[in-house]
């Protein structure tokens, strides 16, 4: 595992920028010519650093003694800490739990929001409103919400109901399922604008035709709607899994990776290794992990979806 | 495929050229900031616009003095920023930063040894902070500059409403938190009041910060200095474990409301509950005096030593230190900043904030001066009594890092699930500490 991994990586990086082969012809030159900002740009900013972090992830990091090199050292001793581990596990649970979450509640939003009328535009954008919203800011209001006193927006919802208070954040059992509803929030409305394109193109006709035929709500979902929403649905997922397994700053703001690391994930584990603890090359060597554990499900998702579109 | 790759060699190459002129135009660029005229030093402290207002003033009063240009940069996010600037090997002339960082900046390679006899007022430090300065070979890597010490933050109006008494020993503490909880002091008729605020998350290890005193007050110690150097991990002796059980059992696991909701997740900046007055006491450095005083009133509370342990009532002191960086060939300029930052006068200048700016000395380093006279604010004396006879500060000779964030895991992972077993929950914290020094080669 840690010999490979960061192979897929080098390999993802650079063929994005796939050269043709007759690079000097005129022709060839003048959309080079057009891309080229762009893409010095994108070299300086995104791939020298990204190769740079690679490359340190070899190293024993000591910017003023000079770098040691350690070979996978790194890897090994990030791959075989319990924390990380841990944090494996907590990564998945909240990445699949709030991609899919968030892509249900966003799949239902967006058919219950479909349409021209003026009052369901302003709807939209009312429930758009947490994706545009610092997540930091979210984090502090969903902070409030969570209080763990009868006080708190939640708990004196329950308290009416006679139960609680639940220590929403604080209680090891629950605080990730408490971060995870966060994430679903924020990113539910998201995948509602992605969905609502994809709905606006479904034919009106097979609706109509349905409804002549007298199918149920369920069927033509099952058999018109989704079918004609895949690709939305595809761009939909590939985004969710990506943002899944990168999560940090939901669980930052909101519980620092606590209590007693039942909310750590990759990210926050990363970090604190890199700007807590010091250790620039492990936090690089955990960062090449997730950039190629991201990679080969993007990729994977991919090809699932052009041998389904091939189907 | 094999077109393909030679075909990029080239334009690799092409790129590789450019960022390289592109990384050494940078390099010179940042380095002429003050790296050419030997009578300019570029200083940097870790401060927010409102305290850099305060620094600019002492810079001021500095050049003014000696003709030595001051080019100062305040950096909030100070770490990152100095990580990125040693990555190209050119320091800033002298820095401003906390003293914990020490061993981890000195562990890379980033400072110049000091040798107090060459601070002309070095003498009038105290020997305690010039102690706090030494790097694990014995030598100087700091110069002491502001420090503070940990005292109990407490609700007056409600000590009296209740009849109650300032707490001096833990038992008093607990007590006066369980009649907070649970006696309604604010007389609102609800029970929304707490005893103590603690800021109890692990991320960037905070559990480990404001649990030191209590260790300490305990007869712990997180790791032992043999004298030699060389370092032992501590946290399995029967004082941590007393220590530690009376803080589960009590604060964190005992009856509700002795540590406010949601301690086991609060950092710093969300635990206020003391500013927004729902919680009695708070155990904290003196810089949330001003805040406190702002948001809360100063009538409204006092500021007392605090509760003393089984084995005394140390808390933890830290504070900043000016720091000197590596290979820079301005040595007579940087010792007479450092000079004047250390003395009577320009330690005053610091400690006073005009317009509402806070100041960024709190306790002076320069025996000569009194903090409560400066200020002309008894409550600094306290402060100051508490720094010189009564705390501890994190070794830094060692990189603490590592070190207090595992300590803070285990502490926090330890509050989390009351039903553990603490003896063997520090043994394994003991066992990741020894690996922690091991990895400095400082185990014994």
């Amino acid at each position: 595992m840690t010999a490979t991994v960061p192979a897929p990586a080098a390999r993802g990086g650079s063929g994005k920028r796939a050269f043709t082969t007759k690079a000097l012809s005129k022709k060839a030159v003048v959309p080079w010519l057009f891309l080229a900002p762009g893409l010095l740009l994108a070299l300086v900013f995104k791939f020298w650093p990204m190769a740079k972090g690679i490359w340190l992830s070899f190293f024993d990091v000591r910017p003023f003694l000079g770098d040691r090199w350690i070979g996978l050292d790194n890897y090994t001793r990030v791959l075989t800490d319990h924390r990380f581990q841990d944090a494996i596990g907590h990564t998945l649970i909240l990445g699949i739990g709030q991609s899919v979450g968030a892509i249900l509640l966003g799949f239902v939003l967006a058919l219950l929001l479909e349409g021209q009328a003026r009052s369901l535009r302003i709807l939209r954008t009312a429930v758009f409103l947490p994706a545009v919203t610092a997540t930091a800011v979210v984090g502090e209001l969903w902070r409030l919400m969570y209080y763990p006193t009868s006080d708190g927006l939640l708990n004196s919802g329950l308290h009416l109901l006679g139960l609680g208070p639940v220590q929403f954040l604080d209680n090891p059992n629950i605080a990730l399922y408490s971060t995870m509803a966060m994430g679903i929030w924020i990113w539910a409305p998201y995948n509602m604008v992605i969905l609502l394109a994809g709905l606006a193109g479904v034919d009106r006709s097979l609706y109509e035709a349905a409804a002549m035929d007298g199918v149920s709500l369920w069927q033509r979902l099952r058999h018109i709607t989704l079918p004609a929403i895949r690709p939305a649905l595809m761009i939909v997922l590939t985004l969710a899994t990506i943002r899944g397994l990168r999560v940090f700053t939901e669980v930052y703001v909101l519980t620092g990776g606590g209590p007693a690391g039942s909310t750590d994930v990759w990210m926050t584990r990363a970090y604190t290794l890199g700007f807590t603890r010091n250790d620039i090359g492990g936090a690089s060597a955990a960062s090449v992990v997730l950039l190629g554990v991201t990679l080969l499900l993007t990729v994977t998702i991919n090809y699932l979806r052009k041998r389904g579109e091939a189907r | 495929m094999r077109d393909h790759r030679r075909c990029r060699r080239p334009a690799a190459l092409l790129v590789a050229t450019a960022l390289a002129f592109g990384t050494a135009a940078c390099g010179s660029g940042s380095g002429s900031a003050g790296g050419d005229d030997p009578n300019t030093l570029e200083v940097w402290t870790r401060s927010n616009p409102d305290s850099a207002a305060t620094y600019d003033r002492v810079f001021a009063a500095f050049t003014e003095k000696t003709g030595i240009k001051i080019d100062y940069q305040p950096v909030i996010n100070f770490d990152q920023q100095l990580q990125s600037r040693a990555s190209t090997k050119d320091l800033p002339d002298v820095m401003i930063n906390d003293t914990a960082l020490m061993g981890s900046y000195q562990s890379q390679g980033l400072l110049k040894p000091i040798d107090p006899a060459s601070i002309s007022g070095g003498d009038q430090i105290t020997g305690k902070s010039w102690s706090s300065t030494v790097g694990v070979d014995g030598k100087h890597y700091g110069i002491p500059y502001s420090r503070q010490a940990q005292t109990l933050m407490i609700r007056t109006d409600w000590l009296k409403k209740l009849g109650l008494k300032a707490p001096t020993t833990w038992q008093e503490m607990l007590s006066v938190a369980k009649a907070f909880a649970t006696e309604d002091p604010d007389g609102d008729g609800k029970a929304d009041t707490y005893g103590i605020v603690a800021p109890g998350s692990a991320q960037n290890g905070y559990a480990a910060w404001w649990g030191a005193s209590f260790l300490w007050q305990g007869g712990a110690e997180i790791i032992k200095s043999d004298g030699k150097g060389t370092y032992t991990p501590a946290m399995d002796s029967a004082a941590a474990v007393n220590a530690v059980t009376w803080m589960k059992d009590n604060l964190f696991c005992g009856d509700n409301g002795v540590v406010q909701p949601g301690a086991l997740t609060a950092v710093t900046s969300t635990a206020t509950n003391f500013q927004d007055g729902n919680a009695g006491m708070y155990m904290t450095g003196p810089y949330n005096i001003t805040t406190f005083d702002g948001t809360l009133g100063k009538d409204k509370y006092e500021v007392v030593p605090a509760p003393a342990g089984p084995a005394g009532g140390d808390v933890l002191a830290d504070g900043e230190n000016v720091y000197l960086g590596a290979r820079t060939g301005k040595d007579r300029q940087e010792l007479a900043l450092a000079a004047f930052l250390v003395s009577p006068e320009g330690q005053k200048i610091a400690m006073t904030g005009v317009d509402g700016h806070q100041p960024v000395v709190r306790i002076p380093v320069n025996s000569t001066l009194d903090a409560a006279k400066v200020r002309d604010d008894a409550r600094w004396s306290v402060v100051q009594k508490a720094y010189e006879d009564a705390s501890q500060q994190f070794p830094n000779a060692p990189d603490f890092a590592p070190i207090k964030q595992d300590t803070a895991d285990a502490l926090n992972s330890i509050f989390t699930y009351c039903g553990g077993d603490v003896r063997s929950q520090l043994k394994e914290l003991n066992d990741t500490l020894a690996g922690d020094l091991k990895d400095q080669d400082l185990l014994k």
